[in-house]
This record gives C-alpha cells, structure tokens and sequence, in this order.
C-alpha cells in the first residue's frame, strides 16, 4: 500500500508508461531525434567546471590567450554533443529472431545496426538494466551493417517478450552520454531448467502387440540402444552413435540387447517421483535431452499432455516446448 | 616482485622496446597520453624548480615502462608519500604553497603523479582536464606564438587522447583519432571566434598577486644595479608608428615615473608633499607642431603610461581615466593589464616646470646625511673653483657631462655590484656603469651644487627599421635621464648616458644579448637575411598582438560602433552575444525539425501524385507502384485519362526501368496536376 501510495514511485510508473505508449514495440528501429535521448555525463559536467576555472583564471590575469583556450574547448564541447548525438541518429537497430534457450543459461540476442551514412564509433549495447560492464562496444562501418551480440540469463521457463534492449554512446570526448532504448516485439521461448545431475532415464518397454518400428541395422540385425551402463560389456557400445552422442555432450550409448523387439520409451510426470512440479518438469527436460542423445523414439506425458514417441529434432523441440509451456 | 631466475641469470636491460606496432593497444594509449603530458610541461622547465622537473620526467618514464612492461601500477601509499614529499620541497623552494610559482610547481607535480594512478575513467579524466588547466599556467609566462602553437598541438594531443578513450573496439590508429578530433575541435572553432570576439572582456574579479612586476622595465623604484637584468630582456615594451616623419632617435624620450626621493640607497617616486599649499603645476609650454603618433603599450601592470615627451594632453583609453601628474607623467587609473592602444599628440620642443623658484623644488635638493661623502666633497670643491662658483645652472651641468665625457667612463651593462656609497664608488673610483649609474651621480652632484635636480625613468630610443609601419621599443630600451632646474626655464632634461656612450642615444642601439647557435650562423652567412627573418618574424607577431592578443574592450565597442550601436556599452556586447548564441541553437533546432521532417524526395513527388489523382475521384493507396495507379485511371476514366496513365507509367520507367533517373522530374509533377485538375469533377 504504501508503496502505491509513493508519489516518486507513482510517477516513475506513470512516466514508464508514457515512454512505452511513446514507443510501441518493434524489433526494428529507426532511432532519429524522437527516440534518441543525451545527458551530460559526469566527466561533462566537470568538464564544465574545468572550463569555468579557466575563464575565470583568463578574466582574472586578462589572458586572451586564455580565452582563446576556453571557448576553443568549449566549442568542442557543443560539437562533441552533436556528434555524440549523431553517432546513434540515424542508425537503424534490428533485432534478429532469438533461438530457445534452458533456462538458466545465457541466452544471446543477435542485434543488426545498419548505419546510412557516416562510420559509427564506440556503441555499447546491452540489455537494459543491467551493469554497465556488461556493455558490448561495436563499431558501425560507413553504409554498412555491424553486428552484436547481447547476452541475458533468464530464470523462469515460459515464453517471454526479450528484454528492452539499450544502445549507448559517448564518442567523441565522452561529455555526453547518448542512448536509446529498443523494445523488441520478438519473443523468446525459455525451456526448464534441465536437471543436473539427472536421475537415470526410465527403462524402455516393449511395446505389447504394437506395430513393429524396429530399424534395420548393417547386418539385418534388430537392435535398439540404450545409455550405457556401468559393466556394459565393449562390444555393446553403439560406437557410432557414441561418438555423436560424445560429440553433443551426453553419454556412452550401449545397444540394447533386449530390445530385439520395438520398445518405446515414456517420460512420464508420475515417473519422478515425488518432486515439486517445477523440479519434475527439470528432469523431465534431463531426461528428453538424453533421450534425444541416445537416439531412442520418446513419448513424453504430462498432466493433460501426450506426445507420441518418436525421436528427431522435432521431436525433441515439441518435448521442450510443451515443457516450456506446460501450465 | 617478478624478478624470478630468468632475470637473476641473464643480466636482462631494464626494458625490451617490442616496437611501435606490437604494443597493445592499451600500452599505446599510455605511452600517448604520456608523450602528450611530457609535451605540455616542457615548456615549463624553465621556471620549474630542477627537483620538479627531475621528479617529473622520472615518473614520466617509470609510467612509460610500467605501460610496456605490462607492470602493476605502485601502491597508493607510494603516491601520497611523493605527493607529501613534493608539496614540501614546493613550500621550501617557493616558501608558500600558494601563487602563481608554487601553483604551477604542484600542478605539474599532481599531473605527473596522477598518471601513476590511471585505473578508472574518472582518473584518466582528471588527468585530461590537469592538462588543460596546465596548458593555461603557460599563458600566465608568455602568450607568444610559438608558445600559442606549442600549445595547440597540446590541446590537440589531449582531445586526441580523448577520443582514443571513447573508441573501446579494436586498435584504432592515432591518425584516425587525431583525425576525428581535429574535426571536433575545427568545428568547434567558428564557436571559438564568436565567444572570443563577442565575450565581454571585463577587469579582473578580484586582486591578482602581481608576480608579473618584473617583467617590464619600467617601476616605480630605482636602485643601482637593478636595471641591469631589464636590459637583457629583448621582449617589446611599446609599439609605435608616426604621423608624418618620425623624429630623429635622439629626441625619443617615452617619459616613465619620476623618481626624486633618494634615502642614499634607492630611488623613489616623490610622495605627496603636504606641506606645499599651492601644488606645483605643470606649466608645459610647447613650441611648434604637435607630432601625431599611435601606441600600443604592452601590460606593464602598472600605472604608468610612458607617452613621448611631451604630451600636452590626455590620451583617450577606452574603460580608464588617464590624468596627469606635476612632473608631467601620465598615469592610468588602474594598472594595465591587458595591451592598450592610444593615440596622442608630443611636442618634442616644449619647456615646463616653475619659472620662478619655489617652496616644492626644496624637495629636489635634499640628499640623505651620511651618503656618498667623497662627492658631496667634490661637489664642494667644485663649487670652490672660480669660474664655477657664481655659474648658472646650466654652466654646471655641461660641467659634469663634460667631466664625464672627459674623465675615463665608460658605458657597461656589467658594471659589477657596487656598495653603500654607490656614487661615491662610481663617479670617484670605478667609473663604469650604465644609464642609472650617470642618471643617479649627476643628480646627486647637481643636487649638491645646489641645483634641484631628479631622476626621470621610461624609454629610450626604438628599434632603427619599422615593421608594418610600427616602430618597437625594447624593455631592453628601458632608460633613466635626469632633470635639472633652471631658473627662468623651467625643467631641463640632461641625459648623462648620452655624454658617455652617443650611441646608445642617437643611434638606438641597445646592448644585444648573445644570439643563439642558428642565429649566430645565419647572421655569420647573411647579415642582411637575419635582419629580414627578424622584421618579417616580427612584422607577424605584430599582426599576432594586434588582433589577438590586443583584442579587448575598447575593440569590442570599436566593433559594436561599426555594427552600427551609437553609444555602444558592456550590456550590448552581452546582449548581441546571448543573441548570435541564441540564433544558432534556434538554427539548430529547425534543422533538427527538418532533418526528422525530411522526406525522401521520390516518396514526396508520389504524395503530390496521388493527392491530385485523390482529388479527380480516384482512390489510390500508399503502396501501389506508378503503373498501378496508371490502370487505375485507365479504368477510372477510359480514353480521357489516358495522358494522365502516360505520365505515370513515364514516372514509372524513370524510377524502375533500365532508364532510371536520379532525381524526380519537378515538370512531370507540374503537368501531372494540371491534367488531373482538368479531369477534375469529370464522370467517370
């Protein structure tokens, strides 16, 4: 209550609001004078006081050499204002479409600056709010494209608006600092957080009078693989399928001798035991991703979601975004 | 630290210069900034105390191998240490830690040290406006031209440093920043010119010490030996350019502060009698025509104002009250500190002072007791002799110039000090002196004749060729005469000097101080060349001191009366300042609404189209293309509207056939909305 009631906090909302309707979302961007904004940086105001000192130490010896000096640097300092606006005015920012990620780990936005004219120096972007170190400086060649990559952790799976995005300058003399911010229509789809270390894969069911959907390997030989196991013996490591699966980051992969017939094999809610929903959904993700490693068809259930087994790269995208989304 | 077996094996130098190209960037930025700093305190070494200048380059240079090295920058302490340690060698050397000397000293001191501590933006800032602030202490010294271009190229390196700061990607070269920031600070200059020729220039705000004083030639004290260092300052003391044909060199006597008051020591200008009731008057009577001239006076930050003799009256000073005194000095109401140009009116044949004696020229016969008693015995048998002891005024003085011109003196710049009685050991002993010397014996002498008699100091002679029509007085011109009383006369000017050395009088030429390895070579090949390098080197300086660092009130309002102001004042030039500032940022901002209004001129010649087509009935829509629109009007208006399709598939191959043009043609635009003002209200 109290809160609401803080005319500060009231008018930082009312202000906020009035910049978002100011600026609807747009993963392009055309910054111009409208969506460009500048103050004087600390370095510029003592650059003002430095300035001051010195037309009062040419007014007081009656230096006119000393007055040449001040309003030399003082026009500079009017110029460097214009041209650290110009640095950004003009630039076209584009957003490229973001790839998925776990939450949890970074997920990189790959930002498109397009200048018309002149080269562009010295632009930091960032996501806006964040530290200021975590700045990514480019340069923009004369009627050409650059392109940065901004990176942010999200914590929470779901589908997410991406961050509003800031673009920074203080090129040339650093007096000014000018920015803009992007606020980007593109949406980003965040995957649960995938349990680390993962509690091993359910075991693989024939599938009882179901249709036949085993593969055919080299020797017309029915197999189906699994991960390995401690005590495997060497020669029933898939070593093709290890080797990918080794390249990808996951585990040895074994073949499954029992597996002669078709098996399938179902990640279930109810198989995590008795785990909070959010770590359930975690090992669920675990466990597709090493499903998916191990090359095996998969069937993921969730309270009122089924997806059939199969494998693939589709597969295994369904699997994540439902997790992603699941209530 | 790092010493570790390697070194300990192979006695390894101090520092491996891995070459300009292969440092890393942030190495180079560093040694940049460093070479910058270097740059602008050198000039500064010669009034630094040698600790400083010492202390300075060693921490120049232990930064500069930190930066190669890669090395870890020395723990704050350290700092403080050395900081605590120059601030009181700088109150041992200056015995303050205040003005304009010590000032100077621990800004130099503070630069040098702050660049051991460039860990943050915020440090290298401060650092940059040190710079700045020091780049100012060297004006305070010498605003001349070379020290003016010295200084451009620092404030050039600072901005270039600047901007190497603000360009965080990659290596970029210094030329491109140089580049850049030469661009920054060329269109800034426009800016530059504005404020400096419209600032107002006022006085100084509060009282400045005046450090300065030693810098002219010309004060309000004499003492023996003093001059001696003035007449090897070759700086400009005054400029000067005639109307009509200058006068010989001889009569060029530029009358500075008059100095009758002797303590047997020093010389010193009268103080204000109290006794006399009627205050003596100047009594000037002049003969023959006035000589018209033009000056320009150098700061002396005195009062002073050492006009030809003699001016009958007060020269015009914008923004000071000029009033003269008794013994025919002009003085300003405040010193000078800035250059100041004047016009005046010199009588070279004048007479002046009391024609009948009276009680103030009992003044100008007093001489301390106990000084010099060897001349006063002199004086004294002078007197004795026959034909003197009756004699006139004038009668003695000739005697005394004749005894100088006679009797083995010699003219020197180094006379050597002399001691208590200093009259005694020069007219009597030594013999050898230079003008304040034979000024301050003949005074002395005639005052011991019982002649009222003083001191007068200012300016003698000017350089023998012009430049730019300027002839140029020298502190090294600086000069002291003397005055005697004559009864029925008046005042009468003696120069003794000139009995010794004609010379130094008739001809101008003044002591030169030893000329430097080039010079002596150039003057060694050419004479006739030195001298032409010297009055075209000068003839620009002069132009340099003119319009630049003349440059003050009195042009400010010269400027505003040619802008048309009658009665131009201090508020106007603020005014018309606020005003040009104001019209630019108002110039600005319609070019910023323009440039956000600005329209690409295709998009423009097709909503003129369209607006018109909108007009006759049809309806159109942004995005359709010329041809588009062309069906459109052929199925609008059939056979009518044909010339108006033909323009618009004509628009159409001008923007996307093979046959493009670069611009829109303004005709077809023209014809388009005539004809479809012709179709306008037609059925369809």
């Amino acid at each position: 209550m109290l809160a609401g009631l803080n005319p500060a906090a009231f008018a930082r909302a009312r202000f906020q609001a009035w910049v978002n309707a100011r600026q609807p979302r747009n993963d392009t961007l055309l910054l111009t004078q409208r969506n460009v904004y500048i103050l004087p940086t600390r370095a510029g105001w003592m650059f003002g006081a430095t300035l001051l000192v010195l037309l009062v130490g040419s007014v007081n010896y009656q230096l006119n050499l000393g007055y040449v000096l001040t309003f030399l640097l003082a026009g500079s300092g009017v110029v460097s204002m214009h041209l650290t606006h110009a640095t950004l005015r003009g630039l076209t920012l584009h957003l490229k479409p973001v790839a998925p990620v776990f939450a949890g780990d970074a997920a990189v936005l790959d930002l498109v600056l397009t200048s018309p004219g002149a080269a562009r120096f010295g632009i930091g972007l960032k996501v806006a709010g964040a530290p200021e170190a975590t700045l990514t400086w480019i340069n923009v060649p004369a009627l050409g494209q650059a392109h940065a990559q901004v990176s942010f952790v999200p914590e929470a799976r779901g589908r997410h608006v991406a961050p509003t995005l800031g673009a920074e300058t203080r090129f040339p003399l650093g007096l000014f600092r000018v920015w803009t911010v992007l606020r980007p229509a593109a949406q980003l789809l965040v995957y649960p957080r995938p349990e680390c270390p993962a509690g091993p894969l359910p075991p693989a069911r024939p599938v009882p009078g179901g249709p036949t959907q085993s593969r055919s390997a080299d020797g017309g030989e029915v197999e189906g693989v699994r991960a390995y196991r401690r005590g495997d013996p060497l020669k029933l490591i898939a070593w093709k399928k290890a080797a990918k699966a080794l390249d990808t980051g996951g585990d040895l992969v074994s073949r499954d001798t029992s597996a002669s017939a078709h098996q399938e094999l179902w990640l279930a809610w109810q198989a995590c035991g008795n785990l909070a929903p959010e770590e359930r959904l975690s090992r669920l993700t675990a466990w597709v991703l090493a499903a998916h490693r191990a090359g095996s068809d998969y069937g993921l259930r969730l309270p009122g979601v089924e997806i059939a087994p199969a494998d693939g790269d589709a597969q295994r995208r369904q699997c994540l975004e439902a997790l992603a989304l699941w209530q | 630290m790092a010493v570790t077996g390697p070194a300990a094996a192979a006695p390894t130098p101090l520092l491996q210069w891995p070459g300009w190209r292969q440092l890393p960037r942030d190495a180079r930025d560093t040694l940049f900034l460093l070479a910058v700093i270097g740059w602008t305190v050198l000039p500064h070494v010669s009034h630094l105390p040698a600790w400083c200048s010492l202390l300075t380059l060693t921490v120049l240079l232990w930064r500069a191998r930190l930066a190669i090295v890669n090395a870890a920058l020395p723990n704050r302490w350290v700092l403080v240490a050395v900081l605590l340690l120059a601030a009181a060698l700088t109150f041992w050397t200056h015995r303050t830690l205040l003005g304009k000397e010590a000032g100077v000293t621990l800004a130099v001191v503070l630069m040098a040290l702050k660049t051991l501590e460039l860990r943050a933006r915020r440090d290298a800032f401060v650092v940059f406006f040190l710079g700045f602030f020091l780049i100012l202490t060297h004006f305070l010294y010498s605003q001349s031209l070379p020290v003016a271009a010295a200084m451009l190229v620092s404030v050039w390196g600072l901005l270039t440093a600047l901007v190497l700061a603000h360009m965080p990607v990659g290596q970029p070269s210094l030329r491109q920043a140089a580049r850049l920031s030469a661009r920054t600070a060329l269109f800034g200059a426009p800016i530059m010119a504005l404020l400096f020729v419209l600032f107002p220039r006022i006085g100084p705000l509060w009282g400045v010490p005046q450090d300065g004083q030693s810098t002219t030639g010309l004060s309000n004290s004499m003492r023996m030996g003093s001059v001696a260092e003035v007449a090897q300052d070759d700086s400009i003391a005054l400029r000067i350019r005639f109307e009509g044909t200058p006068p010989p060199p001889g009569a060029l006597y530029f009358r500075g502060p008059v100095l009758s008051h002797f303590d047997g020591v020093e010389w010193q200008a009268q103080p204000p009698s109290f006794g006399a009731f009627a205050p003596p008057r100047r009594n000037l009577r002049t003969q023959g025509a006035p000589l018209r001239y033009e000056m320009t006076i150098e700061p002396s930050r005195l009062t002073a104002l050492p006009l030809l003799e003699a001016a009958a009256d007060a020269p015009k000073l914008e923004g000071m009250r000029v009033f003269g005194l008794p013994d025919l000095q002009w003085r300003a109401d405040r010193p000078l500190y800035e250059r100041v140009r004047l016009r005046a009116e010199a009588f070279i044949d004048f007479r002046h002072g009391p024609v009948a004696a009276e009680p103030s020229l009992r003044d100008q016969l007093e001489l301390p007791p106990g000084y010099n008693p060897r001349t006063l015995a002199w004086a004294a048998a002078l007197r004795g002799e026959p034909r003197y002891a009756n004699a006139d005024a004038r009668v003695l003085a000739q005697a005394l110039l004749e005894h100088i011109r006679s009797d083995g003196f010699s003219y020197t710049l180094a006379p050597g000090e002399y001691g208590r009685d200093a009259v005694d050991e020069f007219w009597l002993d030594r013999r050898e002196g230079f003008c304040e010397h034979f000024a301050a014996a003949f005074v002395v002498l005639m005052r011991a004749l019982d002649v009222p008699a003083r001191v007068v100091t200012g300016y003698q002679g000017v350089d023998p060729f012009p430049s730019d029509g300027y002839y140029v007085v020298r502190q090294s011109s600086a000069h002291a005469w003397a005055e005697y009383w004559v009864a029925g006369i008046g005042w009468v000017r003696a120069d003794p000097t000139a009995a010794v050395a004609p010379e130094r009088i008739n001809r101008g030429a003044r002591l030169l101080p030893a000329r430097g390895l080039v010079a002596g070579a150039i003057a060694n090949v050419s004479p006739q060349l030195m001298d032409q390098l010297r009055g075209s080197w000068e003839a620009l300086n002069n132009r340099w001191n003119q319009w630049v660092l003349n440059y003050s009130r009195g042009q400010q309002l010269d400027l505003l009366k040619d802008l048309g102001v009658s009665s131009p004042s201090w508020e106007d030039l603020a005014l018309l300042l606020i005003g040009a500032l104001s019209s630019l940022a108002l110039l600005g901002a319609a070019w910023a609404w323009w440039d956000r209004h600005r329209v690409d001129p295709w998009t423009r010649q097709m909503d003129r189209l369209r607006v018109a087509l909108q007009r006759t009935g049809v309806s159109t829509s942004r995005h359709e293309a010329p041809r588009a629109l062309a069906q459109r009007v052929r199925a609008h208006f059939g056979a009518r509207g044909e010339p108006l399709a033909e323009l618009l598939d004509a628009l159409d191959r001008q923007r996307y056939s093979r046959a493009t043009i670069a611009r829109p043609d303004p005709a077809l635009t023209r014809q388009f909305v005539t004809r479809a003002r012709a179709l306008r209200g037609a059925p369809a």
